[in-house]
């Protein structure tokens, strides 16, 4: 299960994920960044409050930079919380992903 | 759309001769293996974390291929990691290939002949029907790799699995393949399933090296 809210701060949309990044919360998930990435020229995925991040969910967010790389929307990802930051850090996602320790904004 | 499974497989199709390039060998069958999971977590049948596959849906794909080893799967809740799966339906790896081969030839994409080495020994090959799939293939993989864009999933699972096998050998140069060896590797890592079939491969490499070595 995940939840998705979002609010306006400084430019940036952000999206602040609740829960579990997994198969049945992948589609959630990709849809939510992608709506966002549309309609705004800055978006920061808030992962603060993200317990786990599947393969699926990992899918989700890869495929969310791909639709802001060719928006040429700025996207970055946030705050990630250890267990999701070890997920990150194996895949090597730094590598198309601006992860940030904190909020851009 | 083609599966991951037969779309490695037609990438092994040597498109002059219609030989199957190396897939009876160990690497690209664990690619074959890799592809087949790849399928699955692409039709929403199982997940995976960075160790362990959790089988999400016991439904049919429409794919009796993918359909025999989810329900192999969901019959063995004893195995949990992604490698112990990998070696399971690694036993099965011939099943596999030759499942693929039929549905690509029963697509029109490849057409089968048999014949005779020397007269004794059967040759089997498989001719391209239709270029244009496995040209599509290959200018997937091409673009996935030369280009700086982030791929989209399926490509990005393509090239992982393609890699460990050696087939991206049959769509670049060496030195191209050289040139972009650190996206090549980026793209490898993005995936818990290459990152283990890789392993897999490494392993077994290992082991069959040192079993020379002592045999000599």
């Amino acid at each position: 299960m995940i939840h998705v809210t979002e609010e306006t701060k400084s430019g940036w949309r952000v999206l602040s994920v609740r829960g579990r990044a997994d198969a049945d919360a992948a589609d959630v998930l990709e849809a939510a960044l992608r709506a966002a990435i549309d309609q705004h020229p800055k978006v920061a995925a808030d992962f603060s409050a993200l317990d786990y991040v599947s393969s699926a969910g990992l899918r989700a967010v890869i495929q969310g930079a791909r639709a802001a790389e060719a928006r040429q929307v700025e996207f970055a990802v946030c705050s990630l919380s250890p267990n999701v930051r070890k997920v990150f850090d194996m895949s090597g996602l730094h590598h198309i992903l601006r992860i940030h320790g904190e909020l851009p904004c | 759309m083609l599966t991951m499974l037969e779309e490695v497989v037609l990438l092994a199709v040597d498109e002059k001769s219609g030989c199957l390039r190396s897939t009876r060998e160990f690497a690209t069958a664990y690619a074959l293996v890799g592809a087949v999971f790849f399928d699955l977590a692409l039709a929403r049948k199982i997940d995976t974390c960075t160790e362990e596959v959790h089988i999400i849906d016991r439904g049919s794909t429409g794919n009796a291929t993918l359909d025999r080893v989810l329900a192999h799967m969901a019959s063995r809740p004893d195995l949990k990691t992604v490698r112990s799966w990998i070696e399971e339906i690694f036993q099965r790896r011939d099943d596999l290939e030759g499942a693929a081969l039929e549905s690509l030839i029963a697509q029109g994409i490849l057409r089968h002949e048999k014949s005779k080495l020397l007269w004794v020994i059967d040759v089997e090959r498989f001719p391209l029907a239709d270029n244009e799939p496995q040209q599509d293939v290959r200018v997937r993989l091409s673009r996935a790799i030369l280009s700086d864009a982030i791929p989209q999933t399926r490509d990005i699972m393509l090239v992982s699995i393609a890699e460990p096998c050696g087939l991206l050998g049959y769509v670049l140069s060496e030195s191209a393949l050289a040139l972009r060896w650190p996206r090549i590797q980026m793209l490898c890592n993005l995936e818990t399933i290459s990152r283990k079939v890789t392993e897999a491969i490494f392993e077994l490499d290992g082991t069959l090296r040192q079993a020379m070595t002592k045999m000599v």
